[in-house]
């Protein structure tokens, strides 16, 4: 988009004002209507319950919340006449009630049940316009997850973990097995290629930080991004959290501007009501461990593996074919690991306070010997109402982790990576004789010695505070001022002491800090204004301003006196790196109601970024939505289809968002440090500035439908979306006579486009049974449009590859050489060792001991695309099956269907004869050299690209809540409830490694799918223990 | 009451969340390094950029700068260095001449890191008179500027046909060797010119800032003796030569964090690349440079390429100085101008005076300069320009072994008078300023 005048005007009249709203009432004598809301089953009060009057032809729609009795209070201001109230709570079904509005200003109505249902179709309220909006209202989709089922999934004490296979469309990743190691979460596809890819985090509209990038690189190399990354998502405790709102596109989140193009995940946690303080207890003891061992070489004679690395215990040479014992030294790297989780709430209020307060407390240990993960959360929000007009809240919360690390991948002192690398039949026990473990002879280190020497660590402080102001002067407007802030300082710690990785290794440590300020300012006013009969306009205004700061401070040291645990000794080094980032925009969304039935929603998002250059400063996201309520239609009672289908919603709707481009100071040209002679001095920069950097801009539309079906029994929601992401930054090289390497430009584009569909049924409610059943199906097509040029490659890591028209990401590498019948063509080798390459040879001379090489014409070596590691969809299916609300059974299958995993872990194995195929040498199946040493094959990628398609049970759970008269009597508790549950118990997969999901290079956007020595995901047992008081 | 408290706290959270929008700038400026225009307009900003550019000839790091150019690919094309893996592919395919690519970083240093450096000195030439300098520092900081672009191009134009003699984005035309060397030398005489054009009294800011661990003016007259010589401008590379004080070692320093960067290529990196036996092999016995040179106390290695190889002796500390020019460079530029003009006793007695060297009469730092020791030869084997030119090119390859002069020398000797065919010609232009440049004639 050109700048135009236009827009610079509001831009700058946005800065000026920073956020004055103008503000209209509406003048009438409002009627009162009182009542309560019961539970449909035990009569009990029912609080959070939504009220709403539905004035249909009138417009407005007047909206409140029962209270911890069931009560409700409505004021209204409509004229008299006969209106439909209408109950609803997530997670149950939709009551109506007609009142009729007369002479009496005070009515009331009689007591309300609300029944469970396994329905949510439009009773949801969602929040993601910036004000809480009816679900029938917003013409896209708005994925909820319930507080109760994040709190509830099993030995995860992390939110991403518990969304895992609960909303259609988001493939979230856990990329180790390592305890806090972070999830990597896409929301339809990848739409960036050197940018994240990670959704914006939103948590009580506080911006928060969910950098995903290692201060120390304990997975893959030092070059790399690492895989045992924490996630700062998960510093949120699941017990605190209410609901979770994902917003997957542009079309559902051009309000968020300038981040969302990899959507939102919005994030609200628990507050206080008026009532009795009420606490709530849960504690869970939890025991882990990995699904399997690494298959590895058992033969009792020596291999080629054996031979080439390994001594006899006697120190002489191993001969092919000689006996020898074999080790498994992983039962002694592995564990079963223990793990404790605490949460105490206290809620409640009176006068007009409300609060909500919390501790948390985590202790998981890793599956990996000397990993583990330690938490601790408090929580506090209160909620003043200051007087009918005027509410403040304040919410705060202070996090301080601990994750113990073990290195792997890459690494050469990961203690499996070691162990992968070390032909079996080294003994790896402690040797008197040396007064150590003995060092490993391909990579030196002992994985025992390191387990107990090396140490990795991440701490975290993190306080997350807001206070937030809502004024309501008259009964159709309200106006919210938020300041959020998110502060916190991560301390990582990496110890290498001397001779623990080799015997001239002289220690080395890394110890970097990395202080995070964020914070942003949102004003949010919403206006209801109804005119003519059947028209209702909610006119929504808002501005937001963000501010991030990211300071690194990197400290570490070289050449280590023993027994050093802090930077000190001989070489010490330090540097710093500083980024800051501002955004701020306006927004104006305009949406008409027509007859209660028909939603149109218009917005106008205006933003600025300080990464932008300056003459495409503002930027503006516009979205266009509409939803139309079928089943509301006079027509729609008569037309006999009610009876089968009981409820219709058609929906579209179009927007767009941006992406900040990957480099904050990208517009500028930098100067870098040079030192000259022990002089400083300064240098330009290889990377030429783009003043005219721009947001990656995205695109988007969607379209579908929910529908209820049998009375409400069953329903389904089916999404069609089309992305397209202009605008993504690459690195565009420069002549070499510039003295430019590159400059950051906007070039590329990715689409992305897919279906989602959502079904769910209650397929039984007879006596005190029920039986509900949810499943979600998802399919995306992700596709690089343009590139630099038309064949333009950009390689990331080993084998991803971005390229034009495939998906970001795909794995490319050498293949077979194979006949015309697809048979692989294998190589003879020169006495000497040398592989000739002459395919006519091994064929017609089956006496000959042949080798798997390369395909190749002359001396170039073929590539091509070998898989991809996106999947081709993902599907779950969860149901629960209940009993008298005491007893509750449920679990929750997740699968990813069609992606291709790198395993670079068997990789490894084959060349270092550990693997169970080398086997096959040793039994003479194969020549020796087959797989082992056989550096032709080891770079014949196509060898190790395997389906990765699996489905996991992801959650299996069985509990029983105890309400009996003892409970109360002797605990003086409302009830009680004991769960045993169990975390990825079972994975159904062809994948020949332990764990098709996890990803050597953790949150990299292009580099997905490689499993190289990477810890598996483990499998837990959880016993959990809930009180409430 | 309440009405006014609720008022009150409604207009006080207001505030607070309006004033932690604070002033809404968005004109940030990038902490981590110093604005542009601080760089371009302020005394000290030129002159950070002054050293800077310096950095960025002589290297900081492990495998950057101009110096590592300088030594690299004329080592490995030609009989001074070899690789010891296959690992090493690019820089073994300069040993082979077998699968030299345009794309690799060895292949395209030379050039890239050329005009980083001729883009700084541009810039210091534009910007450096606007700021308030004062005319000493002014003079020397344009000296600087004009011999570091000299020395970059000049570099340069050793490796590839033809090159651009200025740094830009726009279409940037390549001119032939000749006129790339013009453009050298009249740089160099240029630089000559702003060191001379002020009392030296007034150079001495910029001699304690700038022009650090060396004379500026030898090094312009040791360039030109240089350059004349390729250029065939004899005595003018004479008149330049003589110029230069032999008993004075002008280097490059590496204190650290910085690292020399021969050592960084030969030592750090796993002692990847290494001497050649051939060197020794082929020396005379009398010579004591080849064990100055390279550890003759440690057996030999086996290189892949197949053939015997040694560990360096010098620089094998990280922060072991580079030395500029060798002062018998000077000798042998004047012995060959010399012989090359018809004028042979001169030269006869220059070649001696290598040769018969055996005392160091220059050093800096724990680098001091090579002696031949040897015996002079007789007036009847130095009596021709053949037995001239064939003796001063064996000198030049003792005595400026990894001075990145041997693959020009054998150009102008020839392989017959040097003994070495090198492996590469020419270097193709890097692939992106080929794909880039439209000028580029590729």
């Amino acid at each position: 988009m050109r700048p135009t005048r236009l827009r610079r005007w509001l831009g700058a009249t946005l800065l000026l004002l920073c956020g004055a709203l103008p503000s209209r009432a509406a003048a009438q004598e409002p009627y009162t209507i009182t009542g309560t809301v019961l539970d449909a089953d035990t009569r009990a009060p029912l609080a959070n319950a939504t009220v709403q009057l539905r004035t249909g032809a009138e417009g407005t729609a007047q909206r409140t919340v029962t209270d911890e009795a069931g009560r409700y209070t409505l004021r209204a201001r409509v004229a008299a006449g006969t209106y439909t109230l209408q109950f609803s709570q997530l997670g149950r079904g939709t009551a109506t009630r007609q009142v009729t509005l007369g002479a009496a200003r005070e009515v009331t109505v009689e007591p309300v049940p609300l029944a469970a249902a396994a329905l949510q179709l439009e009773e949801l309220v969602v929040t993601g316009q910036g004000v809480p909006t009816e679900r029938r209202e917003v013409g896209n989709t708005v994925a909820t997850v319930r507080g109760e089922e994040v709190n509830q999934a099993p030995a995860t004490p992390s939110v991403d973990r518990a969304l895992q296979g609960r909303i259609a469309g988001a493939v979230i990743s856990q990329n180790s097995g390592n305890p806090g190691a972070g999830s990597t979460i896409r929301l339809r596809g990848t739409s960036s290629i050197l940018g994240g890819a990670d959704p914006l985090i939103v948590v009580d509209g506080i911006i928060i930080e969910n950098n995903t990038d290692p201060l120390i690189s304990l997975g893959s190399n030092n070059t790399r991004q690492g895989s045992a990354v924490s996630s700062r998502l998960t510093d949120i405790a699941p017990g605190d959290i209410e609901r979770v709102e994902v917003l997957k596109g542009a079309a559902a989140a051009a309000l968020y501007g300038s981040r969302a193009n990899n959507g939102v995940i919005q994030i609200f946690t628990r507050r206080g009501s008026q009532g009795e303080p009420r606490v709530n207890f849960t504690t869970e003891y939890s025991s882990s461990e990995t699904p399997r061992y690494f298959a590895i070489n058992e033969a009792p004679r020596a291999g080629l593996g054996d031979v080439s690395f390994l001594r006899k215990p006697d120190g002489t040479a191993y001969v092919l074919g000689d006996p020898i014992t074999r080790f498994n030294v992983q039962p002694q790297i592995f564990r079963t690991a223990p793990g404790v989780n605490s949460h105490l709430s206290i809620s409640g209020g009176t006068g007009g306070t409300s609060y909500y307060l919390s501790g948390g407390w985590t202790d998981q240990e890793g599956i990996i010997r000397s990993t583990g993960h330690e938490k601790r959360t408090i929580r506090g929000k209160v909620t003043q109402q200051v007087s009918n007009a005027v509410e403040v809240a304040v919410n705060a919360s202070y996090i301080q982790s601990r994750t113990q690390y073990q290195p792997e991948g890459e690494q050469t002192a990961g203690a499996l990576t070691i162990a992968l690398f070390t032909p079996t039949g080294f003994n790896y026990a402690f040797d008197p004789a040396l007064g150590r473990y003995p060092y490993t002879p391909v990579i030196t280190a002992n994985p025992l010695q390191v387990l107990r020497e090396v140490q990795a660590e991440a701490n975290v402080d993190r306080l997350l505070g807001s206070v937030q102001t809502t004024l309501t002067p008259t009964d159709n407007l309200t106006v919210t001022a938020l300041f959020g802030l998110d502060d916190s300082r991560e301390a990582n710690l990496f110890l290498q002491p001397p001779y623990s990785t080799g015997p001239a290794f002289t220690g080395s440590i890394s110890n970097p800090v990395r202080s995070i300020r964020k914070s942003n300012a949102d004003v949010t006013a919403n206006l209801e204004t109804p005119f003519g009969d059947a028209f209702r306009l909610t006119t929504t205004a808002g501005y937001r301003y963000t501010s991030d700061r990211i300071n690194t401070i990197r400290a570490g040291a070289e050449n280590l006196p023993p027994g050093q645990e802090v930077v000190g000794g001989a070489t010490q080094f330090a540097s710093q790196g500083i980024t800051e980032l501002r955004t701020v925009g306006g927004f104006l969304q305009e949406r008409l109601a027509i007859a209660d039935r028909l939603f149109l929603t218009g917005a106008l998002n205006l933003e600025a970024s300080s990464a932008f250059g300056p003459d495409e400063r503002w930027q503006l996201f516009p979205r266009l939505g509409t939803s139309w309520v079928v089943d509301e239609m006079p027509f729609w009672d008569n037309s006999g289809v009610s009876s089968v289908l009981s409820a219709l919603r058609l929906r579209a709707s179009y927007g767009q968002t941006g992406g900040q481009p990957p480099a904050a100071y990208g517009i500028f040209n930098n100067f870098t440090d040079v030192i000259f002679g022990g002089r400083p001095g300064q240098a330009g920069s290889t990377v030429l500035g783009n003043p005219n950097l721009k947001p990656e801009r995205q695109r988007e539309w969607e379209g579908g439908f929910d529908v209820g079906l049998f009375g409400d029994r069953a329903m389904l929601e089916f999404t069609y979306y089309d992305q397209l992401t202009k605008d993504v930054v690459l690195l565009r090289p420069l002549q070499s006579s510039s003295g430019f390497d590159v400059q950051y430009q906007n070039i590329g584009e990715i689409s992305n486009r897919g279906i989602e569909i959502t079904a769910g049924a209650e397929l039984l409610r007879r006596g005190g049974f029920s039986w509900n059943t949810r499943m979600t199906y998802a399919r995306n097509r992700n596709r690089v449009e343009k590139m630099r040029t038309a064949g333009d490659t950009i390689f990331s890591e080993y084998l991803n590859i971005v390229a034009e028209g495939l998906p970001v990401g795909v794995f490319y590498g050498n293949y077979y050489p194979r006949d015309a019948q697809g048979n692989i063509i294998l190589f003879p080798k020169t006495p000497q060792g040398a592989f000739i390459f002459d395919p006519t040879i091994c064929p017609n001379d089956p006496a000959r001991a042949c080798y798997p090489g390369r395909a190749r014409e002359g001396s170039t070596i073929l590539r091509k695309v070998l898989g991809d590691p996106n999947p081709d969809f993902t599907a779950s299916l969860s149901s629960t099956l209940s009993y008298n609300d005491n007893l509750q059974f449920s679990f929750l299958l997740d699968g990813r269907f069609g992606n291709e995993v790198a395993n670079f872990t068997r990789r490894i194995q084959d060349y270092f004869g550990l693997s169970e195929a080398t086997e096959e040498e040793i039994a003479g199946t194969v020549p020796a050299g087959y797989y082992t040493l056989n550096a032709e094959r080891h770079l014949l990628y196509e060898a190790f690209v395997e389906d990765g398609s699996f489905i996991k049970l992801r959650e299996v759970a069985l509990g029983y809540t105890f309400t009996q008269p003892w409970v109360r009597g002797r605990l003086g508790a409302e009830s009680l409830t004991l769960r045993v549950a169990g975390r990825n118990l079972h994975a159904w997969t062809d994948y020949s490694g332990i764990d098709p999901e996890v990803n050597l290079f953790g949150g990299s956007t292009v580099a997905r799918g490689v499993d190289f020595v990477t810890t598996p995901i483990p499998r837990s047992l959880t016993v959990g223990l809930t009180v409430n008081f | 009451m309440r009405n006014l408290i609720s008022r009150r706290a409604g207009r006080v959270a207001l505030l607070a969340a309006l004033a932690g929008a604070g002033g809404c700038d968005l004109d940030l400026t990038n902490p981590n390094s110093p604005p542009e225009d601080l760089v371009l307009t302020t005394p000290d900003g030129i002159i950070a950029l002054a050293v800077g550019m310096q950095g960025q000839f002589a290297g900081t790091t492990v495998g950057t700068g101009m110096v590592l150019n300088a030594v690299r690919a004329p080592g490995l094309v030609t009989d001074e260095l070899s690789t010891t893996t296959r690992a090493l592919a690019a820089d073994r395919s300069l040993v082979t001449g077998v699968g030299v690519d345009a794309s690799f970083g060895v292949v395209t240093s030379p050039y890239t890191t050329a005009f980083r450096v001729v883009r700084s000195a541009e810039e210091l030439l534009e910007n450096a008179p606007n700021v308030g300098l004062t005319r000493g520092m002014l003079a020397g900081i344009s000296a600087t500027a004009r011999t570091f672009k000299a020395m970059s191009l000049g570099i340069a134009i050793q490796h590839y046909e033809q090159i651009p003699v200025t740094a830009t984005q726009d279409e940037n035309p390549l001119f032939p060797r000749a006129v790339v060397l013009d453009s050298v030398l009249s740089l160099l005489e240029q630089a000559r010119a702003d060191l001379g054009s002020v009392p030296a009294a007034e150079l001495a800011d910029f001699n304690a800032r700038v022009a650090i661990g060396y004379n500026l003016g030898d090094v312009i007259n040791a360039m030109l003796a240089r350059y004349y010589l390729i250029d065939g401008q004899y005595q003018a590379a004479i008149d330049a030569a003589a110029r230069v004080p032999l008993t004075r070692l002008n280097v490059f320093s590496y204190p650290d964090p910085l690292r020399n960067p021969v050592w960084g290529y030969s030592q750090f990196s796993l002692d990847y690349v290494r001497g050649t036996q051939e060197f020794v092999a082929e020396a005379d016995t009398s010579d004591d440079r080849p064990a100055f040179w390279l550890r003759l106390d440690q057996a030999t290695v086996n290189g892949s390429p197949a053939v015997p190889l040694r560990n360096l002796r010098q620089y094998a500390d990280r922060n072991a100085p580079f030395p500029i020019y060798l002062p018998d460079e000077m000798r042998l530029i004047q012995a060959e101008a010399h012989t090359r003009l018809g004028n042979l006793g001169p030269a006869a007695t220059l070649v001696n005076a290598v040769r018969t060297q055996c005392t160091p009469s220059a050093s800096s730092g724990n680098f001091t300069e090579p002696v031949a020791c040897m015996p002079a030869l007789p007036a009847d084997r130095l009596d021709t320009a053949a037995e001239l030119l064939a003796e001063i090119a064996y000198q030049r390859r003792y005595e400026l072994y990894l001075q990145g002069v041997r693959w020009e020398d054998i150009r102008r000797f020839g392989t017959a008078v040097a003994g070495e065919t090198p492996s590469v010609t020419w270097f193709p232009l890097p692939q992106s300023e080929c794909i880039l440049n439209p000028a580029a004639p590729c």
